[in-house]
């Protein structure tokens, strides 16, 4: 056999390289490719949006009489709540779909910097969150408000918090989001990453306000769900919770934590 | 040019790949050769810095994988296992690859036509068979044009057209100049595919030769010779210089070819039952190289 070592393979066209933004682009096209996404948002939507206005509706009359030892502002985000698990879900999803499929090597191969990858992913994430969750917010304010405005008790945009409500609601689910992502990149699995999330946001969040004393009360304040959730209503249920933004600063801190463990072993770990 | 020196690979106290030194030159086909558990798909991770190495390195022309501002340009990769999401189409899997590593657009459309699944290019893969989803995945490694081009067995669950189509399209693209690693756990496949061999058993290198050495080394023949006048034949079979060896109540011959044998045999006047070229396959040969080092060898019965 002769050597066939010898000629070197050329290119014809020589392609500039790829910018900042090609690992957000295919992060982009990636999100909006799976069915996975418009169902999440679409659901987010209806939870969001649907039960907030269905919530006002039944309950207007009541809370106009003073029926009801509830603010009205705790009412025109009332769907956030459920809302909160399509954002799980999705920020879940965005990270162990990946794992559960072995896309995550094509992933890594196509883009090697996984500080990149992951700032990728999350920026893709938050943004479409928060802006669904602004959207869906303001969509069940507007929907719910129609029926307080009936009984002439309706809140305006412009009245204490509500605006607050409607972009802290996007804030607070893409916060959720991000969190649910980074869980899911420590344990790399579905059902594992949606059991801890939920798990800890209603079941460990609402528990642990059956705790006696001061701890209960701290306890309760700091729990990730609780402590970001204040944010995203004109007025809590919960009297309890940290100030708006003092919680949500809690969060956005017990967020950052997590985020950066998970970034620290993904950028250790086999793909 | 893929370089790979000492690299080791440990999962804890078991040993993966241990120490394995080769490399492999542009232009031809190199063979990655080795039974099930060997350290092949490992070795391949390494190569593409998706696990890293415990020690050694491994380097692509140069320089290690992870420092490509555009790796899909430089090297493209198919990977054993299916790396993609079910429910994303083919043209969808192939845009994002594209968009990753800032390759036109328009290069999509050249790979789907290339590996011939334009047709099903919009249906999701989770409904593509084992043979359309490995063509996507020969896509997927082609989308960067890439000089560098590793294929983790990649007849895997391919019908038979589909094995011939993947052994032409590597050795075309080693004739471009390219460099190709294909790995196989199936000899005869890379004898007809490979024009160089690396062959590794429980991580490490067993043979690294080119594929007419390899087969002129270890695709022995030999003559079986079955006589009523047993020792006689073999006495006299001896005398002649030729190498023979008794296994039960047959000889196995060397150095002769069964004519030859024959008339040796009939002049000396002996009485023959049996006269037969074995040759012993590739396959075979595969599997006497590597017989120590199967990682779950079936218990013999």
């Amino acid at each position: 056999m002769t050597a066939v070592g010898t000629h070197a393979w050329t290119r014809v066209e020589t392609a500039p390289p790829p910018g900042a933004t090609a690992a957000l682009r295919a992060e982009w096209v990636k999100f909006w490719t799976v069915r996975s996404t418009p169902w999440s948002l679409t659901a987010m939507f209806l939870l969001g949006a649907g039960l907030t206005t269905l919530v006002c509706a039944l309950s207007a009359g009541a809370l106009a009489r003073g029926d009801v030892g509830e603010p009205v502002g705790a009412f025109v985000t009332w769907g956030i709540v459920f809302a909160q698990v399509t954002a799980v879900v999705l920020g879940a999803l965005v990270v162990t779909s990946e794992y559960g499929t072995g896309m995550i090597r094509a992933t890594l191969a196509a883009t090697p910097r996984r500080g990149a990858v992951l700032a990728a992913k999350a920026a893709v994430l938050t943004s479409t969150l928060f802006v669904a969750g602004t959207l869906t917010a303001l969509a069940g304010y507007l929907g719910g408000n129609w029926f307080l405005d009936r009984e002439g008790i309706g809140l305006a945009l412009t009245d204490d918090g509500v605006l607050r409500s409607m972009v802290g609601s996007g804030l607070y689910l893409a916060g959720l989001g991000l969190f649910a992502a980074a869980v899911g990149l420590l344990v790399r699995h579905t059902a594992a990453a949606l059991a801890i999330v939920l798990g800890l946001v209603f079941v460990v969040g609402n528990l642990v306000m059956v705790l006696p004393g001061a701890w209960g009360e701290w306890a309760t304040k700091l729990m990730p769900g609780n402590a970001g959730s204040a944010i995203a209503t004109p007025q809590s249920f919960n009297p309890l919770l940290l100030d708006p933004w003092v919680g949500f600063a809690v969060f956005v801190a017990e967020v950052a934590v997590v985020l950066a463990v998970a970034a620290a072993v993904f950028a250790r770990r086999d793909a | 040019m893929i370089t790979a020196h000492r690299l080791t690979k440990t999962y804890g106290d078991r040993t993966a790949v241990d120490g394995i030194s080769f490399t492999v030159e542009p232009g031809r086909v190199t063979g990655f050769l080795g039974p099930n558990g060997a350290g092949k798909s490992t070795t391949m991770r390494m190569v593409l810095g998706l696990d890293r190495p415990t020690s050694g390195s491994v380097t692509v022309n140069g320089r290690r994988y992870a420092d490509f501002p555009a790796p899909l340009r430089e090297v493209g990769a198919l990977l054993e296992a299916r790396a993609l999401h079910p429910g994303r189409s083919a043209r969808d899997h192939l845009r994002w690859l594209a968009a990753s590593n800032g390759i036109p657009r328009t290069r999509v459309d050249e790979v789907l036509d290339l590996v011939g699944i334009t047709a099903v290019a919009d249906q999701r893969v989770g409904r593509f068979s084992l043979g359309m989803g490995q063509r996507l995945g020969i896509a997927a490694a082609l989308i960067g044009d890439p000089p560098v081009v590793v294929l983790d067995e990649p007849v895997n669950g391919l019908d038979p057209e589909g094995i011939r189509w993947v052994r032409t399209l590597a050795r075309d693209l080693a004739a471009e100049g390219r460099t190709v690693f294909v790995s196989s756990h199936l000899m005869s496949e890379m004898a007809l595919t490979a024009d160089h061999l690396v062959v590794i058993g429980r991580g490490r290198v067993l043979a690294d030769c080119s594929t007419a050495k390899f087969v002129a080394q270890h695709a022995a023949s030999h003559v079986r010779v079955r006589s009523p006048q047993h020792d006689e034949v073999a006495t006299l079979l001896r005398h002649r210089g030729l190498d023979v060896a008794a296994h039960g109540g047959e000889l196995r011959v060397r150095g002769l070819g069964p004519a030859g044998v024959g008339e040796l045999v009939g002049r000396s006047g002996l009485l023959l039952h049996e006269l037969t070229l074995v040759r012993s396959s590739l396959e075979d040969a595969f599997m006497t190289l590597t017989a120590d080092s199967v990682e779950y060898a079936g218990a013999s019965r």
